[in-house]
């Protein structure tokens, strides 16, 4: 036995069973209290009582040795004297609250003296309950019990917590392999064809995106190119817009089109595809290129992005006025044919861009793409959309787009 | 088993759930540690820190609060009132009574662990 001053830790004193009811409950891993307190008699005395009660049960004689015992044995539950030489049980209890760790800890105070200002200074510094040490054998099993039962709920809340987490951190990794999957759909940047160069940006708002796009080879003078926008945001608008560019292959097309004809096309998605239950529909806009003769053909559905910045400076939007697909099942969509010039460039993109809102809810606009559009007009294609992406961001005031962003835009050759 | 007027055996033994093995512990480590306290506070007197003695004191009155010995229970509280009062002298006039009544609790505990509560 240890007088004050010392320590001592004993989690075996007193282990004969007596075949009383356990205050613990049985379904549950057996709980443990830490009794902390310098006097040997009474610490005998409740380490049995606690052991009857079915408990697991540690010793430590004084304030030093229970906070360290406390820190290495995480107990339910600690019984804690208030008046110990060195470190006094309200000074373990502040320690305590102040140690992520261990800071939940259920504690009782206990002491000779049970005036209610002391009370109230002891559940101030951290207490959680308070027991006098004249309390009847009564008043302390029901007082650890309720103490026991309260350190089984945080524990449970504590469990569960972490499989929250645990469940969270599996899903986005899942969400990292699906975001990794969706950008693996995406054309590389770089020559498409001689004397027609492409180059993109994909900034989903969140891991997976609703945008796709993607340049489809017809012929080796004709290209097809399409940027689609499912509407929302997440895993369910990603889905959609992987299953919508399954139909959009190549193949595909020819076998349900027969055509490489822009609106033939956009007819046909819009039988495939129509609103969906709760509201769902894609956006799109879908141009074919001859190469040979620089004319371009294309069809939109709901989709204004597409802006076509001539050489000689001049910038306009192709979009005409559409539906998006799946409103109306029997709607036909137009080809318009345009033609373009050598050094001109063709954006497609995605209205995440230019609808990006500045802190005060402004939004950047079209206007002010233009203007971005124009000051890179002199630098290489691939910069002139990273400094358009940049300007969004400095309107946005930081770089997490609250839509997704797409922007596939090409050049042909001067 | 009998009550003696030093301490109330029948309470002493409902606060240690009727367990007659453990009031056996708990007396023998009183028995042990009670004289050490009672040292204690002597010494704390001599030294006229009243303070120390007040914390000797709270810690024997812990001690026997589980004997449900009224006399020695007062004396104790007194001591422990006159040492955080700072009062070296009040201290010092309790100190025998406390000695006394102790030594009587003592006594009693000694000779019901002889004669065995068991009989």
């Amino acid at each position: 036995m240890e007088r004050h001053g010392t320590s001592s830790v004993d989690c075996n004193d007193f282990s004969r069973s007596t075949g009383q009811t356990s205050g613990s409950d049985k379904t549950e891993a057996q709980q443990t209290a830490l009794i902390v307190d310098d006097e040997p008699v009474s610490r005998a005395g409740m380490a049995a009582r606690l052991k009857r009660l079915g408990y697991r049960v540690l010793q430590a004689g004084d304030g030093k040795a229970g906070l360290e015992l406390l820190r290495r044995e995480r107990p339910d539950l600690t019984i804690l004297d208030w008046m110990m030489p060195e470190l006094d049980g309200p000074s373990v209890c502040e320690l305590v609250r102040r140690d992520p760790e261990v800071f939940s800890s259920q504690i009782i105070l206990m002491t000779g003296h049970d005036q209610p200002e002391q009370i109230a200074e002891g559940l101030a510094r951290g207490a959680d309950d308070f027991l006098s040490k004249a309390a009847s054998p009564q008043e302390i099993t029901a007082r650890v019990q309720a103490g026991m039962r309260a350190a089984g709920l945080i524990r449970r809340l504590k469990h569960a917590t972490d499989e929250i987490r645990l469940k969270q951190e599996a899903i986005e990794r899942e969400l990292q392999s699906a975001a990794r999957y969706v950008v693996s759909l995406l054309p590389p940047p770089g020559q498409l064809l001689p004397g027609l160069e492409m180059a993109s940006a994909y900034r989903p708002s969140s891991a997976l995106g609703g945008d796709l796009f993607n340049v489809l080879r017809w012929h080796e003078h004709s290209l097809g190119m399409y940027l689609l926008d499912a509407s929302g945001h997440g895993v369910s608008p990603a889905l959609r817009s992987a299953s919508f560019s399954t139909f959009l292959r190549e193949d595909n097309l020819l076998h349900r089109v027969g055509s490489s004809d822009p609106g033939a096309i956009l007819t046909e998605a819009n039988r495939q595809f129509p609103l969906t239950e709760n509201g769902s529909y894609f956006t799109i806009v879908f141009v074919r290129l001859d190469i040979r003769t620089h004319t371009l053909f294309y069809a939109t559905a709901g989709h204004n992005g597409l802006m076509l910045h001539r050489r000689s400076g001049e910038i306009c939007y192709l979009a005409q006025p559409s539906l998006p697909l799946g409103f109306d099942g029997g709607n036909v969509y137009h080809t318009v044919e345009t033609q373009l010039s050598p050094g001109d460039r063709l954006y497609l993109m995605s209205d995440g861009l230019y609808e990006v809102p500045s802190p005060t809810g402004e939004l950047w606009g079209q206007a002010r793409l233009e203007t971005s559009m124009r000051e890179a007009a002199a630098k290489p294609l691939a910069d002139a959309l990273a400094h358009a992406i940049g300007a969004a961001e400095q309107w946005l005031g930081h770089q997490k787009f609250p839509d997704d962003v797409a922007v596939m835009g090409i050049e042909l050759a001067g | 088993m009998r009550d003696t007027q030093i301490f109330n055996l029948t309470e002493a033994l409902a606060r240690a759930d009727q367990d007659v093995e453990l009031f056996q512990t708990m007396a023998e480590l009183f028995l042990e540690h009670g004289p050490k306290d009672m040292a204690e506070i002597k010494t704390a007197l001599d030294a006229s820190d009243a303070a120390a003695a007040g914390r000797s004191a709270h810690r024997l009155k812990g001690a026997v609060l589980q004997f449900c010995a009224p006399a020695v229970l007062v004396a104790a509280m007194r001591m422990e009132e006159a040492g955080k009062a700072g009062d070296v002298a009040a201290a010092a006039d309790l100190c025998g009574k406390l000695e006394a009544e102790l030594s009587c609790l003592l006594d009693a505990l000694r000779q019901v662990m002889e004669k065995g509560l068991a009989a």
